[in-house]
């Protein structure tokens, strides 16, 4: 009698497990962080109006690049959706791991993603980079913004900084008479990610490029990388000891607990820093473009992107949802809940402008725009991580500039196969 | 109706089907299979598939043939500069950590064995850290190393010492990484050794104090052999533990700063799911099991476990 009712069992349970894959009508792969809880909020809200099942999985950062990689290389088919952070989107479009979505904006009567979007928030979504067809479509308007302290700027002698002498200048001053304790900037120095993606504005600011145009040589090791390496140390100088460890959760609440006076920072911790529960900082932040080197500054472009995985087998559903999601009325309410916004009209709705938390929305507009994407490669995980160690090397003294450069140069033209 | 030894009735088995005595004569390993098929399914049949990996190279696109490299994977171990650093460092971590772990763990043993045996509360408390998730662990010692708001430059500000880094500098974060450590695994030696020690035997102690051997020598002479097995076991499964360390690097440092602590189990996870390279992931992993089985045995020989 036992033996059956556990055999018994055993069937139930096993029919529950196969069942219970199938529930959903499609799954999407989300980052555990304002963008993914965006995302949620906005499945939650399709699910009630269409009647649709639609199951989020929430992963941290890295392991949502890992999960996507790994249902891709298995062809599981166990994400239809994954919301990319857009420097994975080569990855993933070249690996065969991003369906075309092409045929599905023919197949919709639409020519493609409409105007209101920003034009830079569409280029990241084809790939190759602005000119093939698109693999995914913008959910979260992130790019870097310079966050800075005004009242404290102008007390070190810089009204509004334009150029990374003037942060200089006023870092310097504030740092000096800071006594230990309060800094005039304060940066991302944690090997890899967090160390590359506060580093490239500056490079960039300074007519620098990990790559030639057409992608043919590394260009790392440059007269305008020296230039940049040198305010990048020269900002090192100036900002809290232990920088070599830091990452956003470190600048932000450095920024918000008002210790440091500026840095560079995404747009998603406007809301951070104006909360008086978590801020002592409320309305005193103010927002700029990313500082000029010797060439215009442009910011780094980390986009959120929606991109239906090859293996899913809910391609159709999965399109009409990013379709509705990333629609000018879904990305207003995206915007309410926390999250930059992708569209022109977004961006200048008066409904949010005229609110203080969107003082920044025209910077970030501008930022935007202005932005510069990191550099599209495959292979970029893995050359940002040999950039990421040898800057901080750099960042913690170990090595020279120039060594760091060096042997950057050398490790991704290994990686890339470039000489 | 039958009977057990204590007189018990119990209602006999009556004659079912022949799935039914199929099942009855094979009921140990119907009973074993649940337990195979998962110890296959989790453990043989992956390290069956990464010594099949170790001699591949895998594209990220499914579409792409596994391209068969033979050795190709363990040669390139030869010239990876990041895989020296990670063997450098893990090395060195196992040893410092090991260390410390064990002349602490050994010594709390003996001052509680021996002056505050009666301390159950003490002894709990001690035992604390290793009760702990090691993410948990990994968390609590990144607050404490905060350089900014962090509770351990706050203590040094108040005392009036220099702030540190901690995690953050070149020349601690190493440090730091093994202080976490060993504050947490420390109590798993002492542990043991307390268990050791409450089972010596009382009579070569009576002997040795009535032949007049100081406590010194009464430890180093009785103590320490009749301890030997107990600390043998400890240092292994120590030793192979912290070969594998990852989750306090993975939340303190990172690997860095500038690849200081960056150790041979983070590497194998940037490999395989960072730079989606897992054949050689796979190769590296292989090496470990080698390394931690070679020196497993030597350890064993050496401190003749096996008799």
């Amino acid at each position: 009698m036992v033996r059956k009712l556990f055999l018994v069992l055993a069937a139930a349970a096993s029919a529950l497990a196969i069942s219970g894959t199938a529930w959903a009508d499609f799954t999407v792969l989300v980052p555990s962080s304002s963008e993914g809880d965006g995302l949620r909020a906005a499945a939650d809200d399709y699910s009630k109006m269409k009647g649709t099942k639609v199951e989020i999985v929430q992963a941290p950062y890295a392991n949502v690049f890992e999960q996507g990689a790994n249902a891709g290389a298995t062809k599981s088919g166990v994400f239809d959706i994954i919301l990319m952070d857009d420097p994975w989107i080569p990855f993933f479009a070249e690996n065969g791991h991003l369906e075309d979505l092409t045929p599905y904006f023919k197949q919709a009567g639409m020519e493609g993603p409409d105007n209101d979007f920003l034009s830079k928030s569409l280029a990241i979504c084809r790939n190759p980079y602005n000119t093939g067809p698109y693999v995914c479509l913008p959910y979260v308007g992130n790019a870097q913004m310079f966050f800075y302290d005004a009242a404290k700027y102008k007390e070190a002698g810089v009204d509004a900084p334009k150029t990374w002498d003037d942060v200089l200048k006023a870092s310097q001053t504030l740092t000096k008479d800071g006594g230990g304790r309060y800094f005039g900037y304060v940066f991302r120095g944690g090997q890899g990610n967090p160390v590359v993606a506060d580093f490239m504005p500056i490079f960039w600011s300074y007519g620098a490029n990990m790559f030639n145009e057409d992608r043919t040589k590394v260009t790392i090791d440059t007269p305008e990388g020296a230039a940049a390496m040198k305010t990048f140390l020269a900002l090192r100088d100036v900002s809290p000891k232990g920088i070599e460890s830091y990452n956003a959760n470190e600048v932000g609440t450095a920024l918000a607990a008002g210790t440091a006076a500026s840095s560079i920072n995404w747009p998603n911790w406007v809301a951070t820093f104006e909360d008086p529960s978590q801020s002592k900082m409320v309305g005193k932040i103010s927002y700029s473009p990313i500082p000029a080197g010797t060439k215009p500054g442009s910011s780094e472009i980390g986009h959120w992107t929606m991109g239906i995985m090859s293996a899913s087998k809910n391609k159709q559903e999965a399109f009409d949802f990013m379709v509705w999601a990333t629609s000018p009325e879904q990305i207003k309410i995206s915007a309410e809940r926390g999250n930059p916004p992708v569209r022109a009209s977004v961006f200048t709705d008066a409904d949010l402008t005229k609110q203080e938390k969107f003082r920044h929305y025209p910077v970030l507009m501008e930022a935007i725009q202005a932005s510069t994407p990191r550099p599209r490669h495959p292979k970029w995980p893995e050359i940002e991580n040999a950039f990421g160690i040898e800057l901080s090397k750099a960042v913690a003294g170990t090595i020279t500039p120039e060594e760091a450069l060096k042997n950057s140069q050398a490790a991704v033209e290994q990686i890339t196969g470039l000489k | 109706m039958a009977r057990t030894a204590s007189g018990t009735q119990i209602p006999e088995l009556q004659p079912g089907g022949r799935l039914e005595h199929w099942a009855e004569r094979h009921l140990r390993y119907l009973m074993l299979a649940p337990t195979m098929l998962i110890l296959l399914a989790l453990t043989i049949f992956p390290s069956l598939y990464m010594f099949y990996a170790a001699v591949h190279r895998i594209s990220p696109n499914p579409d792409l043939p596994w391209e068969f490299v033979g050795p190709g994977n363990f040669v390139r171990l030869l010239t990876d500069a990041q895989f020296h650093v990670a063997l450098r460092n893990t090395v060195v971590f196992t040893i410092v950590a090991v260390t410390f772990e064990f002349l602490l763990g050994l010594g709390l043993a003996l001052l509680l064995d021996r002056f505050i045996r009666r301390l159950t509360f003490l002894k709990t408390v001690l035992m604390i850290p290793m009760m702990l998730p090691p993410i948990a662990v990994a968390i609590t010692w990144k607050i404490i190393y905060e350089p900014q708001f962090g509770v351990l430059n706050e203590i040094m500000f108040r005392l009036g010492l220099p702030l540190q880094a901690w995690a953050g500098d070149v020349n601690l974060a190493m440090f730091s990484i093994i202080v976490a450590d060993v504050w947490q695994w420390t109590p798993f030696i002492f542990l043991l050794m307390l268990a050791g020690l409450a089972s010596l035997p009382v009579e070569p102690y009576e002997a040795a104090a009535l032949d007049g051997a100081s406590s010194w020598r009464q430890f180093w002479d009785l103590t320490l052999p009749f301890l030997k097995p107990v600390i043998a076991i400890a240092l292994l499964l120590r030793v192979m533990d912290a070969l594998r360390l990852f989750d306090l690097v993975f939340i303190l440092t990172g690997g860095g700063p500038a690849d200081r602590t960056k150790v041979l189990s983070l590497y194998i996870y940037q490999v395989a799911y960072r730079f989606a390279d897992p054949g050689y992931a796979a190769a590296i992993s292989l090496f470990v099991l080698f390394v931690t089985i070679v020196l497993s045995t030597w350890f064993m020989k050496r401190m003749r476990l096996a008799e």
